[in-house]
């Protein structure tokens, strides 16, 4: 059912739970986690995440992750705009990061180029999902489009998110961000806290031990506050992420979110990971 | 008066036989170590200051006593190692500045150039102690007269610096602890005794020949580390001597590990050919199993690729003295732009750290000793740079300067200025506790604890905490004391004589007292110290 003019539409990276995008009337395109000779679609129905997760650290080869075909893309977006869209919003994981917003280029110059926008987040998980969650929100009012690209680009002006990530293992075996790697050495147990910013992974703490990294991440969750929207965030670690949660309970917004991160993106983090994304108040203003 | 002014060629005999009465007595200056822990170095550090001075000198033309002893101080200031080494240096320094372009030694300026020495090893020292070297050098000073013939002037330097080294342990309390006098007070008395047997012994002008060697004198330090190849292998055969091994390969490059038993010695060598080992290895007789060879550089250079680095140049560097070569691979890890071998019982000398500092393309420059008898080594190479800026960060223990490389990286990330990055680096090192295990070399009572040779030390940030029977009591009373209840981690740095399955075990135990602390086992390689370990 497709309800308004103007229709977004995000990859599974942005991580927006399903009850909600379905609330919202987001479509969701899965990008792939491919074990072995088999592609599965990160769509809620073929992969179970905490099955994944508990079965990553035991994997012989490391799992490679995959963008959806341009011609999955071409479909995705010719079943929008054949369900009545006039015009939509594809919202993405970052270019620098992944192939998918080049997949999506090329599925929308097949359904119609002049009815797509296409938007690099420059974000990662649910600071992806925060934007398109305040995109959608806004289509629903029936606005047009500059004001839906507006809106957009102050969410990420006001999003941040940050993680811990417990082992380097799994981004050292991934290779897709090898200056981070290398930068953070390997000799030594660290625990980095990063941030994502402009499309890049940024290490900003470099934390031997893991209560310290948490005081970290409490400690930039909390420069955010006031809070108009948060997730934690976790690969593997949902005692982990409702602890953090605890800890942090009074800036935490009522709807806060908890949420397991995207196998495409915590294949190349590793399991153990805690993070949050958060949307200041100010964002409106 | 004239008759007894000193000339050019008889004050070089006469530092010359200075340098003979240090070198004579290194091993009774290297065992008035206060503590009882393998890294007694204050002789064989002064004997290294003034080999530099003395071959400053042979190579010198200019025959007047003031050129001399301008010669003799610039070799000390360059070869300066160890606390000692630099104070002695700069009375050197202080001396010869004093004396200008003077064709002679007269008994006016000797005592002025002698206070002008005190004054100037004074001013080097940020904290003036007194019962050392300062002390004894500043009251001999003072006990010169102008009027007094030179002969005099000798004896009385050298019986009033004796009387003032006697009183060395009645002014510094950890001396008399001790029962000894001050090392680095010994080793100028040493010093004046040789100058003052010379002066009343041999005519002037007698030809002068080189110091001698003694028996004990080390070998010659480790120069800053190049890149060159890491060579390993085994060697397999009945019969091999593993302290020869040693020996010999000591000669053809540094960071040399020899261990083994049973046969079969492995050998982890750093070389800037890889030739040389291999074919001593073979030359042994032994059959050769397992052999590694890896290019430094070409790693070194991969590794800058790889994070995106320039070759060339960095606007901020850090060196860093550090043993073993674990500890070294941490360090270069940690992106530690250049590596001096050294640490405990081998000092790098202030020329050392110049050549370091010209080697580095950046125009800031960090400096962590990682000793405190470094630090003023480093301090002194830093006043001698000219157009780089060179920053100390006084770390005592390469557990500290690990917290400060990894402060060095966070500010590098967040493109901190070098004076915020410095602090930074300080912070995190003075945040680090480091409890150092390593074996008694002999029977003393220091701070009320008995401690009896061979027995295993625990040493808390430089101080002496316990000594008991092994090293995991030793360990976990020390771990007690640095507050280990209410850390987050402890970081084992073993040694090359204990085993990764060793540190492992030790980790068990520990977690059994303290369950909430987090653990890390790293091979340090480091000799002297089984294991050094951080608590954060």
């Amino acid at each position: 059912m497709i309800s308004s003019r103007i229709h977004i539409a995000a990859d599974s990276v942005c991580d927006l739970p399903a009850e909600l995008a379905s609330s919202l009337g987001v479509s969701i395109i899965p990008t792939y986690v491919n074990i072995g000779e088999e592609s599965i679609a990160d769509d809620g129905v073929g992969l179970d995440r905490e099955r994944y997760y508990r079965e990553l650290p035991r994997m012989a080869a490391q799992p490679t992750t995959a963008a959806p075909s341009p011609g999955d893309a071409a479909a995705f977006y010719q079943r929008i705009l054949d369900a009545g869209a006039e015009h939509i919003v594809s919202i993405h994981v970052p270019e620098s990061l992944s192939g998918t917003l080049n997949a999506m280029r090329l599925g929308a110059e097949t359904a119609g180029m002049d009815k797509i926008t296409l938007v690099d987040s420059l974000q990662l998980t649910f600071g992806i999902g925060l934007q398109v969650w305040a995109a959608a929100e806004l289509a629903l009012t029936g606005a047009g489009l500059n004001d839906i690209l507006e809106r957009i680009q102050r969410v990420r002006d006001h999003c941040k998110v940050y993680a811990i990530i417990d082992t380097m293992e799994y981004l050292r075996r991934s290779g897709r961000v090898s200056s981070l790697v290398a930068s953070l050495g390997g000799l030594l147990r660290i625990k980095p806290v990063i941030r994502v910013d402009h499309g890049d992974i940024e290490p900003i703490g470099r934390m031997r031990a893991w209560s310290r990294a948490e005081q970290r991440l409490r400690e930039l969750t909390r420069a955010e506050a006031p809070l108009e929207r948060l997730a934690v965030l976790h690969i593997a670690n949902r005692v982990g992420a409702e602890s953090f949660l605890e800890s942090i309970r009074d800036i935490a917004p009522s709807d806060t979110l908890v949420i397991e991160t995207t196998p495409t993106l915590g294949t190349h983090i590793g399991p153990g990971s805690i993070g949050v994304a958060t949307l200041n108040r100010n964002w409106r203003r | 008066m004239a008759k007894t002014d000193i000339d050019g060629p008889a004050l070089k005999r006469l530092l010359g036989a200075g340098v003979k009465g240090v070198a004579r007595n290194v091993e009774l200056i290297n065992e008035l170590n206060v503590f009882p822990v393998p890294d007694g170095d204050t002789g064989v550090n002064l004997f290294h200051t003034l080999s530099r001075a003395w071959e400053e000198l042979e190579a010198a033309t200019d025959c007047r006593a003031g050129a001399v002893a301008e010669r003799f101080a610039y070799g000390a200031l360059m070869g300066a190692r160890g606390n000692s080494g630099v104070i002695l240096s700069q009375l050197l320094a202080g001396f010869a500045d004093s004396l200008l372009e003077a064709e002679t030694l007269t008994s006016p300026s000797l005592a002025a150039a002698a206070n002008a020495a005190v004054k100037r090893a004074y001013a080097a020292v940020s904290h003036p102690v007194e019962g050392t070297v300062l002390t004894v050098a500043r009251e001999a000073a003072e006990s010169l007269d102008e009027q007094m013939p030179i002969e005099e002037m000798m004896q009385t330097l050298l019986t009033r610096a004796q009387a003032a080294l006697d009183e060395t342990p009645n002014q510094l309390p950890i001396l008399k602890d001790a029962g000894v006098v001050d090392a680095g007070a010994m080793g100028l008395v040493c010093f004046l005794e040789g100058m003052y047997e010379a002066s009343c012994s041999a005519p002037v002008g007698m030809a002068l020949t080189a110091p001698p060697r003694t028996r004990s004198a080390p070998p010659s330090p480790a120069p800053v580390e190049t890149y060159g190849y890491d060579v390993q292998f085994l060697m397999r055969g009945a019969g091999l001597d593993i302290d020869a091994i040693r020996n010999d390969l000591e000669q053809l490059g540094w960071s040399v590990i020899v261990a083994g038993a049973d046969g079969v010695i492995k050998v982890h060598i750093h070389a800037d050919n890889p030739a040389p080992p291999l074919d001593y290895a073979v030359k042994t007789g032994a059959a050769l199993d397992d052999i590694v060879v890896e290019n430094m550089e070409l790693q070194a250079a991969a590794v800058r690729r790889q994070s995106g680095q320039a070759a060339k140049s960095a606007p901020l560097a850090v060196i860093a003295v550090v043993a073993g070569d674990g500890m070294g691979r941490v360090y270069r890890d940690l992106t530690c732009a250049l590596v001096i071998d050294g640490g405990a019982g081998k000092n790098p000398a202030t020329q050392d750290f110049v050549a370091a500092i010209n080697a580095l393309d950046a125009d800031e420059i960090i400096i962590l000793p990682n000793n405190r008898n470094i630090e003023l080594a480093a301090r002194q190479a830093a006043e001698m740079t000219e157009g780089k800026r060179v920053a100390i960060v006084p770390t005592r223990t390469v557990a500290e300067g690990v917290s400060a490389m990894i402060a060095f990286g966070d500010g590098r990330d967040a493109g901190l200025a070098a004076d915020a990055t410095v602090a930074a680096m300080r912070e995190a090192a003075l945040a680090t506790t480091t409890i150092e295990i390593t074996r008694a070399t002999r029977s003393t009572t220091l701070r009320g604890i008995d401690i009896r040779q061979g027995d295993c030390l625990a040493i808390i940030d430089g101080r002496i905490h316990a000594a008991v029977a092994d090293y995991e009591g030793a360990l976990l009373d020390a771990l007690k004391a640095a507050g280990g209840d209410s850390k987050e981690l402890a970081t084992l740095y073993y040694g090359a004589d204990l085993s990764p399955a060793a540190a492992e075990a030790m980790i068990a135990l520990l977690s059994q007292d303290f369950p909430n602390l987090e653990y890390e086992a790293v091979y340090g390689g480091q000799a002297l110290y089984p294991l050094i370990v951080s608590v954060e």
